[in-house]
């Protein structure tokens, strides 16, 4: 069985893997490496709850192959926001706000949110909903997700990547 | 199992293999991943972001393959660049480079706008203009917006490269024009003109996330009220994308006013024959086009 090794740096810690090259991405954090805060949604690239940061962009982990994922790549989940001063502020502003109603597409929303942020923190309404229109949430609609993310925006820490 | 680019009708063959049984090849470089695929032991389906080939291998719709090639990280694919004439766009360049780079704003606008009605962020940051290209959906996005171009594909193998004209590359439903040796290197589009514009429509149940119902791009450039040059592509009502010569042809020249209008909105509809689906009636989608084509001329006589 032909497998690849890559070594990534996913939350801030190393991991080394050998994988199945076209093993989906999800499948590795969630399977393999036990991060299951990434949730499998669609399966189909439609919900957005499998979404995850490579390298400073946001991509679906249940359509990309592990072994596309480069050697040393950086790569947040869910899971490393907490350790990140921008991941802290929207996860406060998430609650806060009662954005989340069953959760479920939340993991996905709030990397988003990150990812949006992190690349440009003067998000304007129009625009947050622009960078979360690959996250489905059928709960409770959006107003309360795009006033997190605009409250986190404000607080953002000025000249960090959050 | 079925070829490397058969669509599969007995699923019971799909479902005998999983993602984890798909070897896959990195090739480091253009000339690598050219001898992967001259030699037939070592050819692979290409693969660039996924967002096309994992959903139709995980539902069915293309039995995976024994072996797939990715040339996703090729630098050689994944630059956008300029000449005098042309915009040079690598194959492995993506949607939200598209969109992000200063050089397609300028010269391919209409290019631009459609890279961002694909999917969402994810999947513009994900999927490849080589990718949309070679997947020769009829509802692939970039599609007309390359056509109004009359720009080219050019293909590579261990033969040499050839360019072939986006309008000749589609030959059919799902079919191109590609040999089972060669890759996509990149798309060579004349710029627009000075004092030309572009458009893109898009019409889907919702704005992001939607595969089309219909949609279509146009360049051109009126002057005075009368139409100097017209291009115009449609996506979504034929097995390819279609560039209405006719109407442009009929167009040209003319001066728009209510009757010439109408008249090019007449002629477009006429001039197309689509089919129903899961998305639209073919009625609706006739009906439209002409709307469409007719608001890309409006919107240029407002100028």
């Amino acid at each position: 069985m032909n497998k690849v090794k890559r070594t990534w740096q996913i939350n801030g810690e190393e991991h080394q893997t050998e994988i199945p090259p076209v093993r989906r991405f999800l499948d590795v954090l969630r399977e393999d490496l036990g991060l299951k805060g990434t949730k499998e949604g669609c399966g189909e690239g439609e919900c957005g709850a499998c979404t995850v940061i490579v390298n400073g962009e946001a991509v679906l982990s249940c359509m990309l192959p592990a072994g596309q994922v480069p050697e040393n790549a950086e790569v947040t989940t869910v899971e490393g926001l907490e350790k990140t001063p921008g991941g802290r502020l929207l996860q406060a502003a998430y609650a806060e706000k009662g954005a989340a109603q069953c959760g479920f597409c939340i993991p996905g929303m709030i990397v988003s949110s990150y990812a949006m942020l992190s690349r440009d923190p003067s998000a304007d309404p129009a625009r947050i909903r622009e960078a979360h229109a690959g996250n489905i949430c059928r709960c409770t609609g959006y107003e309360k997700i795009v006033e997190a993310i605009q409250s986190a925006a404000e607080q953002w820490p000025a000249g960090t990547k959050g | 199992m079925a070829g490397w680019n058969e669509r599969v009708t007995d699923l019971s063959i799909a479902s005998t293999m999983t993602f984890d049984d798909v070897a896959c090849a990195f090739p480091a470089s253009l000339q690598e991943a050219l001898e992967l695929m001259a030699d037939e032991k070592t050819r692979g389906r290409l693969l660039a972001g996924g967002t096309d080939l994992m959903v139709q291998w995980e539902s069915g719709v293309l039995a995976m393959p024994e072996r797939a090639v990715s040339v996703k990280a090729l630098p050689e694919l994944r630059t956008i660049e300029e000449t005098e004439a042309d915009v040079i766009i690598g194959a492995s360049v993506t949607h939200m480079d598209i969109r992000r780079s200063p050089l397609t704003q300028k010269h391919v606008p209409s290019l631009v706008d459609a890279a961002a009605t694909i999917g969402g962020f994810q999947i513009q940051t994900m999927g490849t203009i080589g990718g949309s290209v070679a997947n020769a959906s009829p509802a692939g996005d970039l599609a007309p917006s390359l056509m109004i171009t009359d720009g080219a594909v050019v293909l590579a193998s261990v033969r040499g490269e050839r360019e072939v004209p986006i309008t000749a590359f589609w030959t059919g439903y799902r079919k191109t024009d590609m040999q089972p040796d060669e890759l996509i290197v990149r798309f060579r589009l004349p710029k627009m003109p000075e004092g030309y514009r572009e458009a893109w429509r898009k019409l889907g149940p919702r704005q992001a996330q939607a595969i089309s119902k219909v949609m279509g791009s146009c360049r051109g450039c009126v002057e005075g009220g009368v139409v100097k040059s017209f291009r115009v592509a449609i996506g979504s009502v034929a097995p390819t994308c279609v560039r209405l010569y006719d109407v442009e042809k009929w167009i040209e020249g003319k001066k728009l006013n209510e009757g010439t209008l109408a008249e090019a909105e007449k002629r477009t509809s006429d001039s197309i024959t689509p089919i129903a689906d899961i998305r639209s009636t073919a009625e609706y989608r006739k009906w439209v086009t002409g709307r469409i084509v007719r608001g890309f001329l409006e919107q240029f006589a407002d100028q």
